[in-house]
């Protein structure tokens, strides 16, 4: 029989079902096999890789959040042969499992005290609009950052465009240290560095990401609000610095002074009446 | 007197064995311990291995006589100084099995006092203020408890150390899918979080700045977008004689700011790394080059060079390799666009008897065996005039 939804817990422990396109059966992601959205040299240097094969070996969603409390960096290949990283065979992992939406969402803010994200109906305590004065608590989620950091990643790989901007956009307030392996050797980033390279580039952790609709398209498209910046208050601070720098200095580019104005804190869309001058 | 050796070595001094008397002095050490332990255990021996709670505390340097001693004396005769060195003494010796012990080590620290100082002056006190060794301060379960708790504190102590390294060593140790990697090379890049407040506000100062040159970022782009809609419209309102105004005034512009850059000379060689590394060549700003114009010292004049020798790669010249192909203008078989100079044609030198015939009014498609004169062609209806042709013979 050919069962369109197959439930996760008979998903093979290897990945010899998800590899082998022809005969697979089991959750798309757009319409297609998940594994697919890495290519196939990374994917046959994952399944090469010992990670894979000790580590990675019948794990389901609960015991990957195991080993993902032992990761040590995020990256994609490294060295001359192109070796995976830990994080990416996780990846590839959940690529596999194809979580539910609930499951992520706990990894993205595992032991997080406030409410959850858009999944959840009760937004408790401090949400994200109001928590200006204390950004420190945002960035506070869960101490298992390197898993928010996969669970970034998978939501970037597998979810819808407006999803991923709304779950995705909180990250943005967390900014956590995390060690990032290149090719040769280490560097340093941030999580919400790492989340703005996830909404921007086109390739990171070697996997080129699918082209996502600009937020620009999707906010012509009434399907998202404009961002409203953590920084708010303070953005509009500067804005009335720089007003009140240009005035004092005699030079007033009308243009640009009202232009200054009407973008107060938060992006203003684009009017359909021509000129944006008032 | 020594045995005598086979070899001629020197004879070396006595040796000494651990445990047995060196062969000089057999027993003179012997004979001093004797008159020491009179009642006691006639030799002596190592004290046979105990228990730990049973171990008598070990003594102070100034040793006291042992329990017994006074009671050999007589009762309730007690030494000056053993009164206090008594009480602390009975702590460590609990019932009277262990005075042979107790007291061994007693007359052999006693011996070693004895020698330097003379005997203590025995003082009587009176039975009920008694403190003999008979009724310990603590009895001896309550001793062998104590004793039972601290040996089970030391083996805790001992087990939660080596759970303690075992788990430090399992966290360590390296995971062998990691073998080949340096795992110290990621200490330097440090990811802990900030620990002191001073720290933290630095790593809120450094989000701040990047949240704002996100925000900055944003702004451009929508600014920017703006702008060319902006743009658009207006060109859209002007006339089209305006447009072309503009159009011109832009072209000329840019052909003002080519000028500055100079023309390849003839074959230059090709510095132009292509469109594929513009952006490269943009973030390392160097995309505005002028690499067509750009002269070379010993540059030569390629026109003056013979033709084998005219290349852009001059190392290439004599070698196997190279081509011989130069530009496409000097490669090229073609006539484009040239209609309207003629030369002379075909049969131009040739005698007028050889000439082709069509070549005035005719194609020149019509040659060979179609170039017979033709006549009108027959039409259908027309065909009643058979006698049209046909030869008259007036008186038939």
């Amino acid at each position: 029989m050919s069962a369109k939804f197959k439930p996760e817990t008979t998903h093979k422990a290897d990945a010899t079902a998800l590899l082998d396109d022809r005969g697979y059966s089991g959750l798309l992601i757009r319409g297609q096999n998940p594994a697919l959205l890495f290519e196939k040299a990374v994917r046959d240097r994952i399944t090469e890789s010992y990670y894979w094969k000790e580590q990675c070996f019948g794990l389901n969603a609960a015991t990957l959040c195991d080993r993902a409390a032992e990761l040590t960096a995020i990256g994609g290949t490294y060295g001359g042969v192109g070796k995976p990283t830990p994080f990416l065979c996780l990846a590839f992992k959940l690529l596999q499992l194809v979580p539910q939406r609930e499951v992520i969402l706990e990894y993205l803010n595992f032991h997080g005290e406030d409410g959850g994200e858009d999944g959840d109906a009760d937004a408790a305590g401090n949400g994200e609009s109001g928590a200006v004065q204390n950004p420190q608590a945002l960035g506070k989620r869960g101490e298992f950052k390197y898993l928010r950091a996969l669970a970034a990643f998978y939501i970037r790989l597998a979810w819808e465009p407006v999803d991923i901007y709304t779950t995705l956009e909180p990250l943005l307030a967390d900014f956590r240290k995390l060690r990032r392996r290149t090719r040769e050797g280490f560097a340093l980033t941030y999580v919400d560095q790492f989340v703005d390279d996830l909404l921007t580039k086109d390739r990171i952790c070697a996997t080129s990401l699918w082209k996502l609709p600009s937020r620009a398209n999707l906010e012509d498209l009434e399907m998202l609000e404009p961002r409203v910046s953590p920084l708010g208050d303070e953005v509009e601070e500067l804005d009335r610095e720089d007003e009140m720098e240009e005035e004092s200095d005699g030079v007033v580019e009308e243009r640009d002074g009202s232009s200054e104005r009407s973008r107060n804190g938060s992006v203003r869309r684009y009017s359909d009446s021509g000129s944006e001058n008032d | 007197m020594p045995p005598k050796k086979m070899t001629a070595n020197p004879l070396r001094g006595p040796i000494y064995r651990a445990g047995k008397p060196l062969p000089g002095q057999s027993d003179s050490s012997d004979s001093s311990d004797e008159p020491e332990e009179e009642e006691e255990t006639p030799a002596p021996k190592p004290a046979p291995p105990k228990a730990a709670s049973f171990r008598p505390k070990p003594k102070p340097a100034t040793p006291a006589p042992a329990a017994t001693s006074p009671q050999d004396l007589a009762e309730g005769f007690e030494t000056a100084s053993e009164d206090e060195s008594g009480s602390d003494k009975e702590d460590g010796s609990g019932s009277g099995s262990d005075d042979e012990s107790s007291s061994e080590e007693d007359e052999e620290s006693s011996e070693e006092e004895v020698a330097p100082r003379k005997l203590m002056r025995p003082v009587f006190v009176k039975k009920n203020a008694r403190v003999t060794s008979a009724t310990p301060a603590k009895s001896y379960e309550e001793i062998e408890a104590e004793a039972e708790a601290r040996r089970k504190a030391t083996a805790d102590a001992m087990l939660q150390e080596q759970l303690e390294l075992a788990a430090a060593e399992k966290a360590n140790r390296k995971k062998h899918w990691d073998e080949e990697d340096n795992i110290d090379e990621a200490e330097f890049v440090d990811d802990a979080d900030a620990a002191t407040p001073e720290s933290a506000a630095a790593e809120l100062a450094a989000w701040k700045l990047r949240e704002l040159r996100r925000v900055k970022r944003e702004r451009a782009a929508i600014e920017e977008a703006e702008a060319e809609r902006a743009e658009v419209e207006r060109r859209r309102n002007l006339s089209a004689a305006e447009r072309e105004a503009e159009d011109r005034e832009f072209l000329k512009k840019q052909e003002d700011e080519k000028g500055e850059r100079g023309t390849m000379s003839y074959m230059q060689k090709y510095f132009h790394k292509g469109a594929f590394f513009q952006d490269d060549l943009k973030a390392n700003g160097v995309d505005r080059r002028d690499l067509m114009g750009a002269k070379f010292e010993d540059a030569t004049n390629r026109e003056i060079l013979p033709e084998y020798m005219q290349m852009r790669d001059m190392t290439k010249l004599g070698r196997k390799s190279r081509t011989k192909y130069r530009d496409m203008k000097s490669e090229d078989t073609g006539r484009w666009g040239d209609f309207e100079k003629r030369g002379p044609g075909k049969d131009h030198g040739v005698d007028e008897r050889f000439r082709s015939d069509g070549h005035e009014g005719r194609g020149q498609a019509v040659t060979g065996a179609n170039s017979g004169p033709l006549g009108e062609r027959k039409r259908p209806g027309q065909g009643e005039d058979r006698d049209g042709k046909r030869a008259r013979f007036d008186d038939r």
